[in-house]
């Protein structure tokens, strides 16, 4: 019941075990790598967790809503062109900061249409998508990568406050005030209800539509949020940026303990479930797994707790029969 | 006689090549049991979602209080005061009780344009109208999807009276129902029929409409067969009347 009652944001077993396997994962490389536990190294494991932590917290929504969207890698890429255009153009870094999320929200409202009034299935609509921007991203780059841009947008992550940098603090910021749309605004509700059954939530007299397209365009403009840090991290935008991201985020969001049927999410687990999938990344990477291998344990993972999911249900259900109910 | 609520005239619903309901007519009135009868698949479901705005007719007309209207909503249905519980229950499992009841009417208060939700207002409402029903669930903030069948029943017709519909529909409450449950909601539905609530109830319990029902309406394949007083009938006609072997039906059958 407790569980219940704060249902996106709460510390139930799922979010427990994740806590564990951080733990677990970081003793392990520990031991196994002598490059593992310095602090250099995890502040490498935090930087690259930025974008997951948006991105995901975007696939998050569309999760619970029932929905799903595979093209967010090259969203991001799309997105961080703008970014990188615009901060190579000269333009004010301020007024750039802003191209990422506008951009990305842009592109939210582009596959709102296409999913919602087009009435194709998410999944499908976003892999059209993901099709038509990769090659978009081929077209604007020119076959070469976006590199050397200037340091405009490094004081996000450089600059300290109380010492933590402003990334951490407008990526608290996302969270709370996708908790406060949630547990606090008719909108979370919503969104729930239309994760739990689409055709209940029309009877109920929701309107279905409009909180589709406001998700798709959240998602889109954290995503686009996303690439402002991508940018300003890395300074180069290249060929295939953000080709493995529609997976971590997926992977992340569903090990965090949000459905993939939709109806349920948890931020808590989102954030365990990001760092848990960096934390392995990085360590694999330094106990000498060529990082190819990287996919292969993400994708691993998200099949493992599928099945696993799938399996604990079908349990409990076996058990409630014994019980005679 | 008090004049009708609603008046439906020749409705009519087609699903591709599938005619589910043709030239339907049938009035409403305030204050009264309507009970709505019929073989499976006789159109009786595809009836009321057509009153209740989720599914648009193929012809004919909806009247409410004089005034012709057309619904593209359930939301638009509502807000002409028609309540709908649905045969599949179109609650939440995953919102609580209280949600479930607000949900898509949610009361709030804006703050710098941002509608934030009166959840300790919404919870006491509630809270009161469970009292009020009687419906033995003492906590609203717990999950639809832990309550037993009647709970469920309970917390949709929960949501009808606080819409204060004045056309509330059930669409076979009672049939997932243990008799004490189903006692309960029949004893509610005539408690709403007092209050001066049109009530349409549809079932395949024949002694239980004869219990609660002032009118009986009969459908068969997509056509009002029947429309009586309960009063001037008895069970054994209506159930000739479901079955297609009253002599008025087969001569109608044969003249279409
Ligand atoms: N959305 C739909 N699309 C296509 N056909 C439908 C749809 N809804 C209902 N039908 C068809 O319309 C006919 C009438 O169905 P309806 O659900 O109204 O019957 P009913 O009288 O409520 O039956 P029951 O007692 O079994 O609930 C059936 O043949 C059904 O298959
Ligand atoms: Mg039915």
């Amino acid at each position: 019941m407790r569980q219940f009652r704060d249902g996106v944001f709460s510390m139930t077993g799922r979010e427990w075990s994740l806590l564990a396997a951080c733990v677990l994962a970081i003793i392990v490389f520990s031991v196994a790598s002598p490059y593992y536990a310095t602090s250099g190294n995890a502040g490498t494991v935090l930087r690259n967790s930025i974008e997951l932590l948006l991105i995901g917290l975007g696939m998050m929504l569309l999760l619970a809503m029932g929905g799903i969207d595979v093209s967010v890698g090259v969203v991001m890429g799309l997105a961080a062109i703008g970014v990188g255009r615009a901060l190579g153009a000269g333009v004010d870094p301020v007024l750039t900061a802003f191209v990422g999320p506008l951009t990305g929200a842009l592109l939210g409202l582009v596959a709102a249409t296409v999913i919602v009034l087009g009435r194709v299935p998410a999944i499908v609509g976003t892999l059209g998508l993901l099709g038509v921007y990769r090659t978009a991203i081929f077209v604007l780059l020119g076959g070469q990568w976006l590199s050397g841009l200037p340091t405009g947008l490094t004081v996000l992550l450089g600059t300290t406050i109380l010492g933590l940098p402003i990334a951490a603090y407008v990526i608290a910021l996302a969270y709370l005030a996708v908790w406060v749309a949630l547990r606090r605004t008719p909108f979370g509700l919503h969104l729930l209800a239309i994760g739990n059954s689409e055709e209940k939530a029309r009877l109920s007299g929701i309107p279905v539509v409009k909180v589709r397209f406001a998700t798709f365009i959240i998602s889109g403009a954290l995503t686009g949020l996303a690439a402002t840090f991508y940018v300003a991290n890395y300074r180069n935008v290249e060929m295939t940026v953000g080709s493995t991201l529609a997976l971590d985020a997926i992977a992340a969001v569903v090990l965090g303990g949000t459905s993939i049927l939709g109806g349920k999410c948890s931020l808590v687990g989102t954030v365990l479930g990001v760092l848990l999938l960096r934390i392995l990344q990085n360590g694999l990477l330094l106990v000498g797994v060529p990082s190819l291998w990287q996919p292969v344990v993400t994708g691993g993972l998200l099949i493992g707790v599928l099945s696993f999911e799938v399996l604990s249900n079908r349990l409990s259900l076996l058990q409630f029969r014994w019980a005679g109910k | 006689m008090t004049a009708a609520f609603l008046v439906a005239r020749g409705i009519a619903k087609r699903f591709g090549a599938l005619t589910a309901l043709s030239d339907v007519d049938l009035e409403i009135r305030p204050g009264e049991v309507l009970a709505l009868l019929g073989d499976n698949g006789a159109g009786k479901s595809t009836f009321i979602k057509i009153l209740a705005g989720a599914h648009p007719p193929s012809d004919g007309e909806l009247i409410v209080e004089g005034m012709p209207v057309a619904f593209s909503s359930p939301k638009d249905a509502a807000s002409s005061g028609i309540a709908t519980i649905f045969q599949e229950l179109a609650l939440s499992e995953n919102l609580s009780i209280s949600e479930n009841v607000f949900l898509g009417r949610e009361l709030k208060r804006s703050v710098l344009g941002v509608p934030f939700l009166r959840r300790a207002e919404m919870r006491r409402r509630v809270d009161s109208l469970l009292k009020e029903l009687d419906a033995h669930i003492s906590d609203p903030e717990a999950p639809v999807g832990s309550l037993s069948g009647g709970q469920r029943q309970a917390v949709a017709i929960c949501r009808a009276l606080n819409l204060n519909a004045k056309l509330v529909i059930m669409d076979e409450p009672t049939a997932a129902l243990a008799v004490a449950e189903t006692r309960k909601v029949l004893a509610l539905t005539r408690r709403l029929a007092e209050r001066g609530c049109a009530v349409v109830l549809i079932s395949h319990n024949i002694s239980e409409v004869f219990e609660v029902a002032d009118r009986i309406v009969v459908f068969r394949r997509g056509r009002k067969v029947a429309e009586r007083l309960r009063a001037e009938t008895d069970p054994e006609e209506i159930v000739s009347f479901i079955t297609g072997a009253h002599p008025g039906v087969r001569a109608l059958e044969k003249t279409n």
